[in-house]
């Protein structure tokens, strides 16, 4: 996951390697996912979320899209 | 100490020392710390490795990732107040200060013209954000290639 200036940018980054277009996140979306996923890391009681609550995560931020669903 | 605790001793050992130092720790020092053989923790990394709770680098029992943790530099700098980590991409980059409960300044670069970026948490919050994040492989292939993903 690659930080972009733009959309233009990443455009421009996946026809030069000619890469088939992914999807995109705002800062505000990865700080809210960084902090759901990441926020409890260091407590001594930390569990693997299931798929679900992985998913659920995902979905609480807006990216409701099939490409953000962990199950294939 | 069954597989089972020892495999969450080892876990949180790393994690500790990684968050308290910005170092990876080493097979030789865990087992120091936990008062156990290189041979056992040694196979409680692997363990964790196939669990997906560590990453390992290839041939070894060297912890790569520990995640959000970086073991080696990257292009995603996490400094905090006191400390300089490292991630494998943007998302682990905003995992550091969310883990720690710090403020952080992350520096990048844009994936196609190089130019330096940066984000900021302060107080919990992302200060003035700029730019967006590129996820070239959907969710479900994210493990397949979790260097690239």
């Amino acid at each position: 996951m690659l930080l972009f200036r733009s959309e233009e940018h990443i455009d421009r980054w996946c026809a030069f390697r000619e890469l088939p277009r992914g999807e995109t996140m705002t800062p505000e979306q990865t700080w809210q996912l960084a902090q759901g996923w990441y926020g409890d890391k260091l407590r001594p009681g930390w569990r693997r979320k299931t798929v679900e609550e992985a998913e659920a995560t995902l979905t609480s931020i807006g990216l409701t899209e099939p490409f953000w669903r962990l199950r294939g | 100490m069954d597989a089972v605790a020892l495999d969450r001793a080892v876990r949180l050992q790393v994690f500790a020392e990684v968050a308290a130092t910005a170092r990876m720790t080493t097979a030789a020092s865990l087992a120091a710390a936990l008062d156990r053989s290189p041979a056992e923790t040694e196979k409680a990394l692997r363990r964790l490795a196939a669990s997906r709770l560590l990453v390992l680098a290839p041939g070894s029992t060297n912890v790569w990732l520990a995640p959000p943790f970086s073991a080696v530099p990257t292009d995603f700098k996490v400094r905090t107040g006191e400390r300089t980590y490292w991630a494998i991409c943007i998302w682990d980059a905003l995992g550091i200060p969310a883990a720690l409960g710090q403020d952080a300044t992350i520096t990048t670069w844009c994936g196609d013209c190089g130019d330096e970026l940066r984000l900021a948490v302060r107080d919990g919050a992302l200060v003035r954000p700029a730019g967006l994040i590129y996820f070239g492989a959907p969710a479900a292939r994210w493990w397949d290639n979790i260097g690239f993903a």
